[in-house]
């Protein structure tokens, strides 16, 4: 239920920031990242938060605003992630024609997926997108001349980018992390632009009520579809960026835990009720499984119990939950 | 190669049973509950698990009995105390509270039995091989394959001729209306998750002596019960027979004609399914569509 998204990011952003544009608010946040002490270390941390922070806003258009729970992008993301390291391997190496390919590869399965489950509805839709996630997986696991197979493919490696004439040494993690952020803010406002045009508006009546959208005379099956894709595309390009993150690409990235955490994730921060929602749940998702799976040998336990207690009791998210209290606190 | 397609052909049978055995548990939760429950593969685990641990106590007959019924237990606590707060709401919540719980509860199969692959020995009156005629075939597997049979078909009756039968498949259909009829909605919902929960743990009982136990072996499973759904059709019963089967004897051929994409061929099978018949071999219009 994303109610009215003006109010929405007043809530989220009070006091100094109100007059500056949320998105900028949370650029400056990441582009500040890098320079604190002891956390910005872990700056490969930092890289992952960004891209799954990519990933999970691109898929917040499909599961917060057109309320579609596909349990399948960690497909699109794995594609996208082989995509740039099959063409960094067989084509060029150029960073831009790398994560171009990676993009529209893995954008285009969603397109062909988004045609035979655009017309199922609830948990139907979900079987589905399920089925054929773990379909691409078993292709990724077993195309060993392609995608290396179980090994997976590495030997990937970030080239100096030309911007005029200022040469940026990506090998640098730092450049990496820039890089990676200025791609992420021009998504977010692409997306930003997507879900606050008539497009989006449609994609929330469809939530909302999908055959009265169908009866005011929209065709809601091409826009489920065109959701399905975009959000696809997202997911690819957050894949191919990763892929030069760790500079490899494994099978592993298209398993399905990876496409129940992004929808976890967009859950957790409260994506069905704030545009930021998926971001924030991002942070926390990836930081609390690092510090798990640091200190505990069977922190899986955690991690899944992580999933069943903020179902059972942040629903909404972390930003739902601060919506609802500070309005308690009010009165 | 007429002996070794037979071979197979068989192997497959005895797998889609086991398959219709576990998707069946997963769909009468799925038509009746609307959750997606990814629980269900780990509870398969369970099963298995169990009949390794108690059979050197209980012995063959005591423990297929004792196995289920602790696993049926697990399902009924899970339904009670989580899943029955998801009920009505968002089928995402569903998703995702059953899908961190399994993983959450395989992590406690590795904490109780170990990462290491166990296995269980097949009792002595079925070992070795019986000759059918046409080839020799394991006493076993066709003894798995008979007990898989009879599950089956005590399941088919409990649904179609027993009264408590008809209010499930009622409750399926409109759960409102049973309610204002005054049948007890919430104890019939507890179960039918406990009854489902333990056909996956039967399956995971006698099929633990040609299974490799390992702790990831309930997501492994999770996926055929999936696609048998979608193939068979979203709560018909047959369909989830005749999908398992279909699904089994695929898998187990072209492991033996093309190795490399025996995992494969199920979901080739479903996506041309699906394109022929959108809602599966026998699948009507149902509920969950909405």
């Amino acid at each position: 239920m994303i109610k009215s998204q003006s109010t929405a990011k007043q809530r989220a952003f009070p006091g100094l920031f109100r007059s500056i544009h949320p998105l900028a608010v949370m650029v400056i946040i990441f582009a500040a990242f890098p320079a604190i002490p002891l956390i910005g270390r872990f700056l490969s941390l930092g890289t992952e938060v960004v891209i799954w922070s990519l990933f999970a806003l691109g898929f917040n258009i499909l599961l917060g605003y057109t309320g579609l729970t596909s349990f399948g992008h960690g497909a699109y993301f794995g594609i996208g992630a082989y995509g740039a390291a099959i063409a960094f391997l067989r084509l060029s190496h150029s960073l831009w024609l790398c994560l171009l390919i990676g993009t529209l590869v893995g954008g285009l399965f969603a397109a062909l997926v988004g045609l035979i489950v655009a017309n199922k509805r609830g948990i139907y839709f979900s079987l589905l997108t399920i089925a054929f996630s773990q379909m691409f997986f078993f292709i990724a696991f077993r195309w060993d001349e392609f995608t290396g197979g179980e090994t997976g493919l590495t030997g990937i490696d970030r080239q100096t980018l030309k911007l005029v004439n200022l040469a940026v040494n990506l090998r640098n993690p730092i450049a990496y992390y820039y890089f990676v952020l200025a791609v992420f803010a021009l998504c977010a406002v692409i997306i930003w632009r997507i879900v606050h045009s008539p497009f989006g508006r449609v994609l929330r009546a469809i939530k909302e009520n999908e055959l009265r959208a169908k009866y005011l005379g929209y065709n809601t099956e091409a826009y489920k579809w065109a959701a399905f894709t975009i959000s696809g595309l997202f997911a690819a390009l957050g894949g191919s960026l990763y892929t030069f993150l760790i500079n490899s690409a494994y099978a592993f990235g298209l398993e399905w835990v990876q496409s129940g955490n992004v929808v976890m994730m967009t859950l957790l921060g409260g994506g069905t009720v704030s545009f930021f929602g998926p971001v924030v749940g991002a942070a926390i998702f990836i930081t609390c499984r690092d510090l798990l799976s640091a200190y505990f040998e069977h922190w899986l336990l955690f991690y899944g119990l992580l999933f069943v207690i903020v179902i059972l009791y942040v629903p909404t998210g972390i930003l739902g939950a601060a919506a609802k209290l500070r309005k308690k606190h009010k009165g | 190669m007429l002996g070794t397609l037979m071979a197979f052909t068989l192997n497959g049978i005895v797998l889609g049973l086991i398959y219709a055995v576990v998707a069946l548990g997963f769909t009468l939760i799925l038509g009746v509950m609307e959750v997606i429950n990814f629980t269900h593969g780990v509870l398969f685990a369970y099963g298995a698990y169990l009949a390794y641990t108690l059979q050197p106590f209980l012995g063959f007959w005591l423990s297929m009995l004792v196995a289920p019924l602790l696993v049926g237990l697990m399902g009924l606590a899970i339904e009670f105390f989580l899943v029955r707060r998801v009920y009505g709401q968002n089928p995402l919540f569903g998703l995702l509270l059953t899908f961190g719980l399994s993983m959450a509860l395989e992590e406690v199969i590795r904490m109780i039995w170990g990462r290491v692959g166990r296995s269980v020995t097949a009792p002595a009156f079925v070992a070795g091989s019986l000759d059918l005629g046409f080839m020799l075939y394991s006493r076993y597997r066709l003894f798995l394959a008979a007990l898989a049979i009879l599950v089956i078909l005590a399941v088919w009756y409990f649904l179609m001729r027993t009264p408590y039968g008809a209010v499930i498949r009622a409750g399926a259909f409109d759960a409102e209306m049973v309610m204002a009829l005054g049948k007890n909605l919430p104890w019939m919902r507890s179960l039918v998750f406990a009854l489902g929960a333990v056909l996956a743990g039967i399956a995971g009982v006698i099929a633990a002596p040609i299974w490799s136990i390992r702790p990831p072996m309930g997501t492994a499973i999770l996926m055929p019960s999936y696609l048998i759904v979608v193939l068979g059709g979203i709560g018909s019963f047959w369909g989830t027979i005749i999908g398992g089967l279909i699904i089994g004897i695929s898998t187990s051929i072209s492991v033996m004609i093309f190795p490399r994409i025996s995992d494969l061929v199920p979901y080739l099978l479903m996506a041309l399914v699906l394109i022929w018949r959108p809602r599966g071999l026998m699948g009507e219009k149902s509920i969950l569509e909405v």
